[in-house]
């Protein structure tokens, strides 16, 4: 039915993802992007920093309260990259597939020697390159300005957590960008795929915390005679939030920076007896707690990639 | 004797009741001092005295001695009266001090007394008998003549006692004992007494007051006196059950006393439980058993019987001892015991305080093990085999409609 074509189907794959990473380096919606969110996060490093100074008096991981500090009125630093990093990963994607079709460009590029598979993968890979730039830039910043400002160094597990971090951030914002290049390559006028994307997102940003509870209690409602379905009732609740990505990245967050976090869930009498509360877990023991979190964001992202990589290979690309 | 209740000075009172002849007589005069007034009957009597209290003592050889004098001038004008001594043996020296500085003479007011005293020092190979000499006021209207009769003898030893109220104690090694002695110095000399104590070595043992904290290494006792002391002895933790002389002595003056004080120890166990290489934390994988191996030490001075262990686990854990009881644990000994701990199934990762107790006859030991749950890795396959789920679609798809 279809042809099949010899050769790599990743063959100029780099070549893709660096134009396009570079594309993006030189458009002006990228620089507003970026420097609203370096302006943002600068200000609120700056502003946990002196939080930090005036009332923290001893700590064990100073450095991650950093990035979890908040000051009035500014949010904290993980706050406010759960908010922006989907936008920036929707500015990054919205228009790439069908802003090519609408320039009449993408036959164009395709009388390359190059496939779909790899214009289609380059076009993701380029993106991720610059949102992976982007947090690796806000990450030192926000080191350099620690060490510079509260004058310590971190800790090993301190790094270890950060870095941790940082590439469950990234994992985040790449699920938002293949939700991005998915509605690109579905819809063809990058209006409709923008609203649509930030729809989605408004929905699983603001919306899902009001619908998860509704939802539970209609799935599964509580018998007021069997205190167990109440207990079930909360646990569906909670599969449901955890669909939306900002829940999972939250968690995340709570998992890896706040090191005494011992588990998400419910948690019984009988499990917290004789339970040291308040003493950290080793990292590993925090990494084996988002895992499930982290893994899922993977296979999400893994499957939203494939969803637009079958539509736009079954699209008609002539004009 | 009319005048006898109404005589100023009690001391010299006593000496003329008792002493008769020793008292300073006046000279010729018409106020005749020895004898009621021979002008009125009525009123105190006029006169002028030269008293001693004691005109009669006894010295030893080549050391001084002290006699307080008292002049007494009543009714009469103030009159100047030098002092002086006749017969004093050869080579016998003195001096008469008056308002702390030494004198010749003294200044006797109206109806007043003035006090003086003799110092005499005999020679000090001087005969052991008895001297006489005579103290003289002269100058005054009167001459006042006071013999006074010093008899010289041995020096009496200085003597010391020291008794124990209760002479032996009984306690363990922790407990202080504190035992009462009475020291008593039966010499007739002022005397500084030094105390000593021989104890077994590590003992330690102090001397008090009374009733007082300061430690004592010596104390002044004067003659015929005595005082309490406490004498506090503290064994060393280590020592093992028996009976303990401990020699206490005081010696001043070349006199010396002893006594013995017998500690009676009695022994006591004492245990200790100490976690697996000395730590109190350790690893678990929740729902899987984990054995670490605790050790026991007797420390105490007296065998551990029938100790027992005992937990009180978080709810939902199994811990169980090998052995679960050691039937007897010689002083100083260690043992092992494993401790086999199953984390409940629904524990959470992090950290656990697992509470030991080793309970023995009379003594026992408890520890608080840390334990640091960790999950199963039962999840984190899962989530790599969601995402391998999610590759291989992403594969799927690829081989299906890839390379156009």
């Amino acid at each position: 039915m279809f042809r099949q074509r010899e050769g790599s189907p990743f063959r100029g794959l780099a070549v893709v993802a660096l134009k396009e990473a570079a594309d993006h380096m030189t458009s002006m919606r990228v620089h507003l992007v970026m420097l609203l969110i370096l302006l943002t996060a600068l200000g609120s490093v700056y502003a946990a920093i002196g939080q930090i100074k005036e009332t923290v008096g001893e700590d064990a991981f100073l450095f991650l309260r950093l990035f979890t500090t908040a000051r009035e009125p500014l949010p904290s630093f993980v706050a406010f990259l759960g908010f922006l990093l989907p936008l920036v990963a929707i500015a990054l994607g919205f228009d790439s597939i069908n802003g090519e079709y609408n320039r009449r460009t993408l036959p164009r590029v395709l009388s390359q020697p190059i496939y779909r598979d790899a214009l289609l993968t380059g076009k993701f890979v380029g993106g991720l390159i610059i949102i992976g730039m982007c947090l690796l830039v806000l990450w030192l910043l926000m080191t350099g300005l620690g060490i510079l400002l509260l004058g310590l160094p971190p800790s090993g597990e301190e790094v270890l957590r950060g870095i941790a971090y940082l590439f469950a951030a990234f994992a985040y914002a790449g699920v938002w960008l293949a939700v991005a290049l998915l509605f690109s390559t579905l819809f063809r006028t990058p209006a409709t795929s923008a609203l649509a994307t930030l729809t989605v997102w408004l929905l699983m940003t603001v919306f899902w915390s009001m619908l998860a509870p509704l939802l539970a209690g209609v799935l599964a409602p509580i018998d007021p005679l069997d205190p167990m379905t109440a207990v079930h009732q909360v646990e569906v609740q909670q599969a449901i939030a955890r669909i939306s990505p900002n829940v999972l990245y939250g968690e995340m967050t709570l998992g890896l920076l706040h090191p005494e976090t011992r588990t998400f869930g419910l948690l019984f009498p009988s499990q917290v007896s004789q339970a040291l509360m308040g003493a950290p877990l080793p990292v590993s023991q925090s990494l084996m707690l988002i895992w499930p979190q982290l893994s899922s964001m993977i296979a999400a992202f893994l499957v939203l990639f494939t969803i637009a990589y079958v539509s736009f290979q079954r699209q008609e690309i002539r004009p | 004797m009319k005048f006898a209740h109404a005589f100023p000075a009690s001391l010299a009172l006593a000496a003329l009741l008792t002493m008769g002849p020793a008292t300073g007589f006046v000279g010729p005069g018409p106020a005749h001092a020895q004898e009621p007034p021979s002008a009125s009957d009525s009123g105190p009597p006029k006169g002028l005295w030269l008293t001693t209290p004691y005109p009669m003592l006894s010295a030893q050889a080549g050391e001084e001695v002290s006699i307080d004098l008292s002049l007494t001038n009543e009714g009469l004008p103030p009159q100047r009266v030098t002092i002086g001594i006749d017969g004093l043996p050869e080579g016998w020296t003195y001096e008469v001090t008056g308002g702390g500085r030494q004198i010749g003479a003294a200044m006797a007011s109206p109806d007043s007394t003035r006090d003086m005293t003799l110092k005499i020092t005999p020679l000090a190979d001087a005969e052991k008998r008895v001297y006489e000499f005579e103290v003289t006021a002269t100058g005054g209207s009167q001459d006042i003549v006071l013999p006074i009769a010093v008899t010289l003898t041995e020096t009496q030893p200085a003597q010391l006692t020291l008794e124990p109220e209760l002479p032996a104690l009984r306690g363990t090694v922790r407990s202080t004992f504190d035992f009462q002695v009475e020291i008593k110095n039966d010499g007739q000399e002022d005397t500084v007494v030094n105390l000593l104590a021989e104890a077994p070595s590590g003992f330690e043992v102090t001397f008090k007051e009374r009733y007082g904290s300061n430690e004592l290494t010596s104390l002044p006792l004067k003659a015929g006196e005595s005082k309490n002391l406490s004498v506090g002895v503290k064994p060393p933790e280590s020592m093992k059950a028996g009976q303990y002389p401990v020699q206490i002595a005081a010696s001043g003056d070349g006199a010396t006393a002893q006594s013995q004080l017998v500690l009676d120890i009695t022994g006591r166990p004492e245990l200790a439980l100490a976690g697996p290489g000395g730590r109190l934390s350790g690893n678990a994988v929740a729902g899987q058993e984990r054995s670490f191996t605790f050790t026991i030490e007797n420390r105490g001075t007296a065998p551990a019987k029938q100790v027992e262990f005992s937990s009180s686990p978080p709810s939902g854990w199994e811990v169980a001892f090998e052995p679960e009881q050691i039937e007897e644990l010689p002083s100083g000994e260690t043992a092992e015991v494993k401790v086999k701990m199953t984390p409940s199934e629904k524990a959470i990762a992090g950290d656990y305080v697992v509470s030991l107790r080793a309970n023995g006859d009379g003594a026992s030991d408890n520890a608080s093990f840390r334990v640091t749950v960790e999950t199963s890795t039962v999840w984190g396959v899962a989530g790599l085999g969601v995402i391998a789920a999610a590759v291989a679609v992403l594969g799927f798809a690829i081989s299906r409609y890839g390379r156009r």
